[in-house]
């Protein structure tokens, strides 16, 4: 394997790791916000994908004013997405309750999107793009990497930058890990509960549709998109459950296995990632980040 | 107590009334496709029995029945094309399957099982998606992404099952033994110390329940009853490929599960009928059944999170209630 290969291999699989992570984390947030692990976590990536691509090539807005727009979209969208999938459901008597409810969420989306923009795979194109209009390719040297990658990457990198620091470093960040922590102590101290869960999901459902943003011009925008959850799962698990920098090393660290498995074996690379999975279960169940704690039932 | 016994017999009474309807009318108002459809129903709830065992009685959500049915429908294709030079009498291997797929269960739920809640889920998850991943790809097993086609006819007792309309009371009659088979496992110690586990798994684990064994024989049950259900798909349709396995298959039994009512025997089979044979039969609905479905399942989880059969019985403890306290009302305003 050569040089430039490796790069570029990186390169990709630190990519999709990025995507990966941004699941991931979305989902950490929202497991230590609400408890509930969310099974609609990809087709909430997949509804991005194709709000920012009708904004884009169906209404053709102008950068800026698409950005607002679809910002605004992904925080109703996550608004609607508590107050159908986890507030009536939040003191349900069947723990599975909430999780299958997720389950039908996933359905619903993806249904809800081929009834607005048919079943046909739509095409986005490249945020970099050459005169002709193709994806551009960004060269350093020998070395040939897709600005999209790269650009992905970055913005992935920014976005987790930001709610590390909205949750770690703001106030409020400080009110939504207590509500977390302790609801009822929380809403005590009077801290609105409803209204910091409120702002978790939307600040999901804003990380999770930027993925699908930036992974939208590398594979085509369809429903197969929900399925990129499978991976964040199995990054989450490996990085140590309920650990956020567990969780995004953790889906780098898929996104590099994917990446790496399709030199040797490319139709088995789903087989390597969740072998890995496994075995990391089976080893260190715990993960690599992560506590010996019980698991709650 | 003995009158609460009595009415338990009636509610058995009415169900297998309609188990009876069920198989009386079905036959003489549908054929051809449409029986397929309902038979593709009873296969459905056969691994969807395996998944009451484990999640309704044990409480452990588990994906891996779609594997494991995907393994039994292999296992038969193979064994009844010959194609790897080994030919068996498709109802040799039938009965094999079951067998051969607890053992694999037992060894694979050993393994999974040392793994707690949620690390379990995860972990059913990666056989999934390892289990299609393999079905897709390796050719000299699975036939790749052609599938296997060819397999050759059931054939029991010297008679041919060709039709759908055979196949129909072949796999009812299955069913139903799968059914009384499950229904009866509840009432065992087994059943009991699942639900123990379910409840509380430490407490059940002080009460000298031995948690890790019970976990994994129920796993075993729940692979064996998926690879039964997976071998009958492939002798019925005579063809199986991976598209079949996959984890959107695997949550669709979870919500066909949740939608009959995880815990009743009976319930499995209406969400299975529900879930497949709906969207067939209300085919101008087509476009938005699945939208339908989907909100269904939210709204059910929200208004009767143990479905359809979990809120008839919830109605009718409440109506017996209402008509005992009505008694003493009564009895109340006689005494003085």
């Amino acid at each position: 394997m050569n040089f430039n290969v490796f790069v570029a291999l990186t390169v990709n699989g630190l990519a999709m790791g990025v995507i990966y992570a941004l699941l991931a984390m979305g989902l950490i947030l929202l497991i230590r916000a609400v408890g509930v692990m969310n099974f609609a976590q990809g087709d909430l990536l997949m509804l991005g994908a194709y709000i920012t691509c009708w904004l884009t090539v169906d209404l053709e807005l102008p950068f800026w004013l698409m950005v607002l727009v679809a910002l605004l979209c992904f925080a109703v969208v996550g608004l609607i997405f508590m107050f159908s999938v986890y507030w009536p459901l939040r003191n349900a008597s069947y723990p599975a309750a909430t999780v299958i409810a997720t389950m039908g969420a996933s359905m619903v989306l993806k249904e809800l999107v081929t009834l607005l923009w048919g079943s046909l795979p739509r095409s986005m194109p490249s945020l970099v793009r050459t005169e002709d209009g193709s994806a551009a390719v960004l060269q350093i040297g020998s070395i040939n990497l897709q600005w999209q990658y790269v650009l992905t990457i970055l913005v992935g990198i920014v976005i987790m930058a930001l709610v590390f620091f909205l949750f770690e470093k703001m106030y409020v960040g400080k009110m939504m890990q207590a509500a977390a922590q302790d609801a009822y102590a929380a809403s005590m101290l009077g801290i609105p509960t409803i209204a910091t869960i409120a702002v978790t999901y939307i600040v999901v459902v804003i990380m999770v549709s930027v993925g699908g943003y930036m992974i939208a011009p590398i594979f085509m925008v369809s429903t197969t998109l929900g399925s990129l959850q499978l991976r964040a799962f199995a990054g989450v698990v490996i990085g140590g459950f309920g650990n956020i920098k567990g969780a995004i090393i953790g889906s780098l660290l898929v996104g590099l296995i994917e990446s790496f498995s399709t030199l040797q074996f490319s139709s088995y690379k789903d087989v390597t990632v969740f072998m890995v999975l496994i075995i990391f279960l089976l080893v260190r169940p715990q993960g690599i980040f992560g506590e010996r704690i019980a698991d709650k039932a | 107590m003995v009158n609460g016994q009595r009415k338990i017999s009636l509610g058995t009474l009415v169900v297998f009334a309609l188990v009876a309807a069920f198989v009386l009318i079905v036959p003489s108002v549908t054929s051809g496709y449409s029986m397929m459809i309902v038979n593709l129903s009873l296969i459905y709830a056969i691994a969807t029995y395996g998944l009451s065992v484990m999640l309704g009685m044990g409480g452990m959500l588990s994906f891996a029945a779609v594997s494991f049915m995907g393994g039994g429908a292999y296992w038969v294709a193979n064994l009844c094309t010959g194609r790897l030079g080994v030919s068996m009498e498709p109802w040799l291997a039938l009965l094999l399957a079951p067998v051969v797929f607890a053992v694999v269960g037992f060894i694979i739920g050993s393994i999974l099982l040392k793994l707690n809640g949620t690390y379990f889920t995860f972990a059913t998850i990666a056989l999934v998606q390892v289990a299609w991943c393999l079905f897709q790809n390796y050719r000299p097993l699975f036939g790749g992404p052609d599938g296997i086609s060819g397999i050759a006819t059931l054939e029991m007792f010297g008679l041919k099952i060709t039709s759908y309309t055979q196949w129909f009371y072949v796999l009812a009659a299955i069913t139903l033994i799968v059914a009384l088979l499950v229904e009866r496992i509840r009432r065992t110690q087994l059943g009991r110390s699942l639900a123990a586990i379910r409840d509380n798994q430490t407490a059940a684990q002080i009460l000298g329940v031995d948690v890790y064994h019970t976990k994994v024989i129920a796993f075993t049950i729940a692979a064996a009853l998926g690879a039964l259900s997976g071998a009958l798909y492939c002798l019925q349709g005579r063809f199986v490929s991976s598209d079949m396995f996959t984890f959107e298959r695997a949550t669709q039994f979870i919500i066909m599960a949740m939608l009959g009512g995880v815990n009743d025997t009976f319930g499995i089979f209406l969400g299975s009928v529900l879930i497949t044979v709906l969207p067939e039969s209300l085919r101008v609905l087509q476009k938005y059944l699945k939208i339908v479905y989907g909100t269904a399942i939210i709204l059910l989880m929200i208004f009767m999170p143990m479905g359809i059969m979990g809120a008839i019985k919830d109605g009718f403890k409440k109506m017996r209630r209402k008509k005992r306290e009505a008694l003493m009302n009564v009895a109340r305003e006689v005494k003085p």
